[in-house]
C-alpha cells in the first residue's frame, strides 16, 4: 500500500524538496553586487532580517493581514458553508459552481476589476459623488483595508468548501436530537454543530492562513506601492535587488513564520477540541 | 518496436534537422512591441535573407538574465543573443557572461553614437530621461531637475515606482551629486517626499494619474512622454539644464551562445538603418548609430537635438550595481514609505 505514494512523493522530492534545499543553500551565501553571491555558510542574512524593524514592519503586516483575513473568512464561512451541507442536492451543485466562481477569475484581472471599483475614478467614488455624499473622492484604493477585502474574496471559497465538507459529515439528526432536548439554534449550533465542526475549522483556517501568508498579486495591484507584505518583498531583493541570499533567507523566515503559526494554532484548537 | 524504415528515415533526416539547427538563431527578448518590431523590422527583411531562422523566446528581463547566470557553467546556453537595458547589460558583462563585440564581428558597431558605445553591449535604440510636464498646470516648465523642488510642484509630482533608480540618480545631480555618487540625492528625495511627491507602481499607473490630473509632472524617458502624447496625456518634454541620460535598449551574446555567428549577423541587422523607423514610429526610440535617420517631424518628437546629445551624461553601471541595494533600500524604507 506504501508504494501507492511513490509516484507523489518523488513528484514532491523532485520539484519542491530539491529547490527549497538549493533555496537553503543559497540563504546562507554572501551578497555580492558584482558577482552575484559568494559561496559562504553564515547566518548573517537571517540574522539581519531579524535585526531589522524594516521587516519586523513588513512581517507584522503580512501576519495581521493573514490573521484578519482568516478570522473574517471564517465568520463569513461558516454560515455559508453550513447552508450549502445542509442543502438539497439539486441546488447544491449550482451553488457550489457559485462559490467556487471567484476562483476561475486570474488574481490579477481580479484585482483589476477591484481597482476600477476602488480607485479614485472608480465606480463607488463616482456613486458616492453623485449622490452628492463626498465631494473630495475617498482613498480606497491602495489600502490595507483594499487588500483585506480583495484576498478575501480571493480565499473564502477554500474555507467555505472546506467547512461544508465537515458539516456534511455531521448528521442533521443530532441537532434534531439537540432541539428536542430543548436546545435552541444557537445553543444548538454552539453546543453540537461548531465542536463537531472543529476539524473542518481546523482545516480551513490552516489553508487560508497559508494562502494569505504567500499572497503576492492582491497586495502589489491593490496595496500600492507603498503597502508592503512579506512576498513581494522577497521578489524585490531577488530581482529588484538582485541580492538572492537575502531574497532566499527572506523566504525561508517566511516559511519558518507561517509553519509554526500553523502549527501553534491547530495545537491549541485541536487541543481545546478534545477536552471537551 | 522501432521499424527499420522508420529508424533508416530518421537516420536521414538527422543532418537536416541539425542544417536546421545550425540556422536557427535564439533570440531572448521582451514581447509586445519590442518583439513584433524585431519579427517585422529586423526578422522578415534582414535576417532571414541571410539564410537564418531567428526564434525569439520572449519572457521577462529578470528570466533572461536568471538564464544567463543559471547557464554560465553549461557549454551550451539557451540563447545566442540575449536583449536587455544597458545596465542589465552591464551587469551581464561584469559577470564575464558575455561576448566582446568589435567591428570584425559586427561591422554597423562602427557607427554607433560614441557616447553610446561600450565593449561588450551592442546599443540598439535609445531615449533619454526628461521631465515630462502638463503644460496647462505647470507653466512655465521646469528648466533643471533642480527646479522641481519647489512649491509649485507641491502635490503636482508623481513616479513610477520602475524607475526608482533613475529618479536616485536625477536627485543626485539635483543635489550637487553625480552618477558615482548619488548621496547627496537623498536629502532631496526627502525633500520631494516633504512636497507630497507621489509614487505609483507602474508607468500605466502613473499614465492615469497623469490623465486625470491627479500629477502634473514627472521625470520619465521622452519616448515614454511621446507614446503619452499620442495616446491623448497632454505632457510636455523639458531636457533637464543638467544634461540629458540616456537609457539604451541593448543586447548581448553569450560566451556559450551555440551559434555565435549568426548571433553576431543579428545584431549586424539590429543597426542596420532600414530597420530604425518603424521602431521610431512605433514605440518612440532613436537609432543609435549614425547611419539611420528618421523624417523630421519624427524626430521634431523623438529626437534628441545636437546641443543635448552633445553634453549627454553618462551612467556609472559599476556605481548602480554595487549600490544597487542601498539605492533601493532607501527608495523602500525612506521615500515611499
Amino acid at each position: 500500500m506504501a508504494a501507492l505514494i511513490l509516484p507523489a512523493g518523488l513528484l514532491v522530492l523532485l520539484l519542491l524538496v530539491a529547490p527549497m534545499v538549493m533555496l537553503f543553500r543559497i540563504s546562507l551565501n554572501e551578497y555580492s553586487p558584482t558577482q552575484l553571491m559568494i559561496e559562504a555558510l553564515q547566518p548573517g542574512n537571517y540574522l539581519r532580517a531579524l535585526a531589522d524593524p524594516y521587516y519586523q514592519g513588513v512581517m507584522g503586516t503580512t501576519m495581521t493581514v493573514a490573521l484578519s483575513c482568516t478570522a473574517i473568512c471564517l465568520i463569513i464561512g461558516f454560515p455559508a458553508a453550513w447552508w450549502l451541507a445542509r442543502m438539497d442536492s439539486k441546488q447544491k451543485s449550482l451553488a457550489v459552481i457559485l462559490t467556487v466562481f471567484p476562483l476561475l477569475v486570474g488574481n490579477v484581472v481580479r484585482s483589476a476589476g477591484w481597482m476600477a471599483l476602488l480607485g479614485r475614478d472608480g465606480a463607488i467614488n463616482a456613486a458616492l459623488r453623485g449622490l452628492g455624499i463626498i465631494s473630495e473622492p475617498l482613498q480606497l484604493l491602495y489600502t490595507q483595508g483594499a487588500v483585506i477585502v480583495g484576498i478575501v474574496a480571493v480565499v473564502a471559497p477554500y474555507m467555505i468548501l472546506t467547512l461544508s465538507a465537515v458539516i456534511e459529515g455531521i448528521p442533521r439528526n443530532l441537532e434534531e436530537a439537540a432541539a428536542n432536548l430543548g436546545a435552541g439554534p444557537l445553543t444548538a449550533f454552539r453546543r453540537v454543530v461548531l465542536p463537531l465542526a472543529v476539524p473542518g475549522v481546523v482545516a480551513g483556517s490552516v489553508l487560508v492562513f497559508i494562502l494569505c501568508m504567500n499572497a503576492y498579486a492582491t497586495p502589489v495591484l491593490l496595496g500600492g506601492p507603498q503597502f508592503k507584505m512579506m512576498a513581494p518583498a522577497v521578489y524585490d531583493q531577488f530581482v529588484r535587488g538582485t541580492n538572492w541570499p537575502f531574497g532566499a533567507a527572506l523566504a525561508f523566515l517566511l516559511l519558518m513564520v507561517t509553519l509554526v503559526l500553523t502549527v501553534l494554532g491547530s495545537a491549541v484548537v485541536g487541543r481545546r477540541y478534545k477536552a471537551q | 518496436m522501432i521499424a527499420r524504415r522508420g529508424l533508416l528515415g530518421a537516420a536521414l533526416a538527422a543532418p537536416a534537422i541539425a542544417h536546421a539547427q545550425a540556422n536557427e538563431v535564439i533570440i531572448g527578448t521582451w514581447g509586445g512591441d519590442y518583439g513584433a518590431l524585431l519579427a517585422s523590422e529586423v526578422d522578415a527583411p534582414l535576417v532571414r535573407p541571410l539564410g537564418l531562422t531567428p526564434v525569439q523566446d520572449l519572457g521577462s528581463p529578470s528570466a533572461r538574465k536568471t538564464k544567463l547566470i543559471a547557464e554560465r557553467s553549461a557549454r551550451r546556453g539557451s540563447q545566442d543573443v540575449v536583449c536587455l537595458g544597458d545596465a542589465d547589460c552591464y551587469a551581464m558583462a561584469e559577470l564575464g557572461l558575455v561576448e566582446e563585440l568589435t567591428p570584425d564581428k559586427v561591422p554597423n558597431i562602427a557607427h554607433v553614437l560614441p557616447a553610446l558605445r561600450s565593449p561588450f553591449v551592442l546599443p540598439h535604440i535609445y531615449s533619454v530621461r526628461v521631465m515630462l510636464t502638463n503644460p496647462a498646470v505647470i507653466s512655465p516648465a521646469p528648466v533643471s531637475y533642480a527646479d522641481m523642488w519647489d512649491e509649485r510642484f507641491r502635490n503636482r509630482i508623481g513616479f513610477s515606482d520602475l524607475l526608482y533608480q533613475s529618479i536616485s540618480e536625477a536627485a543626485a545631480l539635483a543635489g550637487g551629486g553625480n552618477e558615482s555618487d548619488f548621496a547627496p540625492g537623498q536629502a532631496r528625495l526627502r525633500g520631494l517626499k516633504a512636497l507630497g511627491a507621489r509614487v505609483y507602481s507602474a508607468n500605466e499607473n502613473l499614465a492615469a494619474a497623469l490623465k486625470s490630473g491627479e500629477v502634473a509632472a514627472t521625470i520619465m524617458w521622452l519616448a515614454r512622454g511621446y507614446a503619452w502624447r499620442r495616446a491623448g496625456i497632454a505632457v510636455q518634454a523639458t531636457f533637464p539644464a543638467e544634461g540629458a541620460t540616456p537609457y539604451v535598449s541593448a543586447a548581448v551574446v553569450p560566451k556559450n551562445a551555440r551559434n555565435k555567428q549568426a548571433a553576431y549577423a543579428y545584431l549586424n541587422a539590429m543597426l542596420d538603418p532600414r530597420a530604425a523607423l518603424g521602431f521610431g514610429e512605433r514605440m518612440g526610440y532613436l537609432p543609435t548609430t549614425t547611419l539611420a535617420t528618421l523624417p523630421a517631424p519624427l524626430l521634431a518628437e523623438i529626437g534628441v537635438p545636437a546641443e543635448q546629445l552633445a553634453k549627454l551624461r553618462r551612467p556609472d553601471f559599476g556605481y548602480t550595481a554595487r549600490n544597487a541595494a542601498e539605492i533601493l533600500a532607501f527608495w523602500e524604507r525612506e521615500f515611499k514609505a
